[in-house]
């Protein structure tokens, strides 16, 4: 789960990284702004990619910091309302760096990004210049950077961006996090600050961190995880029901790969029982562009026939295109039959009949 | 085979939840059908002392391990602890352990995969269906129905996506040395590279299907040091970016591991990649692999 700014940014300041002095702004909310504070970034506290280039990001004097805020919560970035805004004094800015903490599947290892061409796109640096980032893992059982892994990352850069390198891997490690990340860091007359700061946290374990729901997730997709499957919405007319995420996947792609359009991913888990699939069945036929539902379960643990009961219950109005292959196979066809659903021993078949069915 | 055979004595964590002693079930009844030790005692703390199937439980691992000089552990403990038991298993001395939960924090399966490899103990999984090896050993939740013993080896990110391709292998007549459910965790413990490394090494093998997705690029690197002719499918060719589509590994963030791009990659390296799982057994066949014998 993403976290914005503002959650981010306290993060680290209790960890012992300095970030701006700035307040927090709720939408219909009065608030105050320090006397001295001569000069402003006006931050919308939305979660999308390029936010500044996108207007989420304004520039406000003293006097204008009222009108400036009122003006960005009037507006949406990339689509999303502006519910919240963070005001930060203007940093005196003479250097930017960019630092990251994410996970290293090869290495199975943390890697920490460093460069001194901060402030700007990473993948643009790493692209134009990827001489100029240095990357280093760190064994993961470690507690702490080692001083010649810090030593590498900064190449020569100023001694005190150790410490802040220390302080975020300890963000990193303590919060269950995929990704940690400040861009940029910069350096200012009174030391460094952490100008923008992201934090992305494990699904997994945002229990853990006291966090009980992810925001990230749709409402129909948060309703999917309810029911124990997990749901992607795409954009056409196939619903699609699989068992494990591969299958369903393969299925989703021979769709595609036969002209076909689907409307969603939809992976029942393993072991779905007739209340589940009947779920599964219900909430694509709630769908309105879902004109025909393909159902490709291969039974392991999943029973046949629990799945044909659960087929049969939810009742949608859509033709299903059943392929069901495993435990209690024989009862589950012959229930199905019996209903006059349309069986077919193949996941080709079965997705050629659905895309046949859909156009 | 690799990894394990019939004699390796294995315990089950989590033995007394229901899918431990629902397994546990399971995979002595492919034991006893082969006359395989399969699983030799159960783990659940607090409950030493019961029975699950006939199978005595015991306290910790370490316990279970000397009581019944077993080598090797499947764990299907819940996710928050997951992390906990590999390393419980690696401490206990146990050569193997295969972890079919899902959900386990990422941080946690970093570290104890580590610590696992400290203690020279191989880590199978996490989120995975395990290890099958026909006419040896059943360590995990693959539907012993669809495979049959051949010199075709499979290693997978994905559980009913492996029990597809094995079907066809099987309808076409061609058998399987083991099935390696490597698991779709963004970390996991033995890696395409790894098991191929494996099948290297044994003597039934003679050919490895690898079925991979986006995400990562660990198809890659197993692909690029293969010694013995692989075959190779891909999931997920047409799954949007930046969703993720169940697997928590299988999702493309800033451009890496997109399936089409890693698709072409393994061809560049000279893999022939099936378009559809139905080519795969012809491509096994049409690579000249004497799999008929």
């Amino acid at each position: 789960m993403k976290l914005k700014e503002y959650e981010a940014k306290d993060i680290l300041q209790k960890a012992g990284i300095p970030i701006p002095r700035g307040v927090l702004v709720k939408k219909g909310s009065d608030f105050l702004v320090s006397p001295d504070i001569k000069e402003a970034a006006i931050k919308a506290q939305v979660e999308v990619a390029g936010r500044g280039k996108a207007g989420g990001i304004l520039m406000a004097d003293h006097a204008s910091i009222r009108d400036t805020t009122e003006k960005l919560f009037q507006t949406t970035i990339k689509g999303l309302p502006v519910e919240e805004i963070l005001i930060e004094e203007k940093l005196q800015i003479q250097h930017e760096y960019y630092l990251s903490i994410t996970i290293d599947r090869s290495q199975k290892a943390p890697v920490i990004l460093f460069t001194t061409e901060g402030g700007v796109d990473i993948e643009e640096v790493a692209q134009k210049n990827p001489a100029a980032i240095r990357k280093a893992t760190v064994y993961p059982l470690l507690s702490k950077v080692p001083g010649y892994t810090l030593r590498y990352l900064l190449n020569g850069a100023p001694k005190e961006i150790g410490a802040i390198i220390q302080k975020l891997y300890t963000v990193f490690m303590s919060q269950d996090a995929l990704l940690a990340e400040i861009n940029p860091l910069v350096m200012t007359p009174d030391g460094l600050f952490a100008a923008d700061a992201k934090l992305i946290l494990d699904d997994n374990a945002l229990a853990r961190h006291g966090i009980q729901e992810n925001r990230d997730l749709s409402e129909r997709e948060r309703k999917a995880a309810a029911h124990g499957f997990s749901f992607v919405e795409l954009n056409g007319n196939i619903g699609v029901i699989g068992n494990g995420a591969g299958l369903t996947m393969a299925t989703v792609d021979l769709i595609n790969r036969m002209g076909g359009r689907p409307a969603n991913f939809l992976d029942v888990g393993g072991g779905a029982d007739r209340v589940r699939v009947a779920h599964a069945v219900r909430l694509l036929g709630s769908m309105p562009d879902v004109t025909v539902i393909i159902v490709n379960l291969l039974g392991g643990i999943t029973r046949c026939d629990e799945v044909a009961a659960g087929i049969i219950e939810a009742g949608v109005s859509q033709q299903i295109i059943v392929r069901l292959a495993g435990t209690n196979e024989a009862e589950g066809k012959a229930l199905l039959s019996s209903k006059g659903y349309r069986m077919l021993d193949t996941m080709e078949e079965a997705v050629t009949a659905a895309v046949e069915a859909a156009s | 085979m690799i990894y394990a055979d019939k004699n390796t004595g294995v315990i089950v964590c989590g033995a007394t939840g229901n899918q431990g002693s629902f397994h546990i079930d399971r995979m002595n009844q492919y034991a006893r059908s082969i006359g395989g030790r399969g699983v030799v005692a159960g783990v659940t703390p607090g409950k030493g002392g019961q029975e699950v199937h006939g199978v005595p439980v015991y306290n910790s691992i370490l316990e279970a391990a000397e009581a019944q000089n077993a080598t090797a552990a499947v764990l299907f403990v819940p996710g928050s602890s997951a992390g906990d038991s590999i390393m419980e298993a690696a401490d206990a001395g146990l050569d193997l352990v295969v972890t079919i939960t899902e959900h386990i924090p990422v941080h946690d399966v970093m570290q104890a995969v580590t610590y696992a490899q400290m203690r020279d103990c191989t880590v199978i999984g996490p989120n995975c269906p395990g290890l099958f090896s026909p006419g040896e050993i059943s360590m995990g939740i693959m539907p012993a129905h669809l495979a049959t013993r051949g010199p075709v080896g499979v290693i997978s990110r994905s559980g009913t996506l492996t029990y597809e391709v094995v079907h066809e292998l099987t309808r076409a007549g061609i058998g399987q040395s083991s099935i390696i459910g490597i698991g779709g965790d963004p970390i996991i413990g033995q890696t395409f590279a790894d098991a191929l490394e494996r099948f290297a090494e044994d003597p039934l093998t003679k050919a490895v299907v690898i079925l991979g997705e986006l995400g990562g690029n660990l198809e890659e690197e197993g692909a690029r040091s293969a010694e013995l002719p692989v075959v190779a499918f891909i999931a997920g060719t047409t799954a949007p970016a930046e969703k993720r589509m169940g697997h928590a590994g299988a999702i493309v963030t800033g451009g890496e591991g997109d399936a089409n791009a890693k698709i072409a990659r393994l061809r560049d390296l000279g893999v022939p990649v099936a378009d559809r799982l139905s080519e795969i057994p012809a491509m096994i066949r049409g690579g000249n692999l004497n799999v008929n014998h």
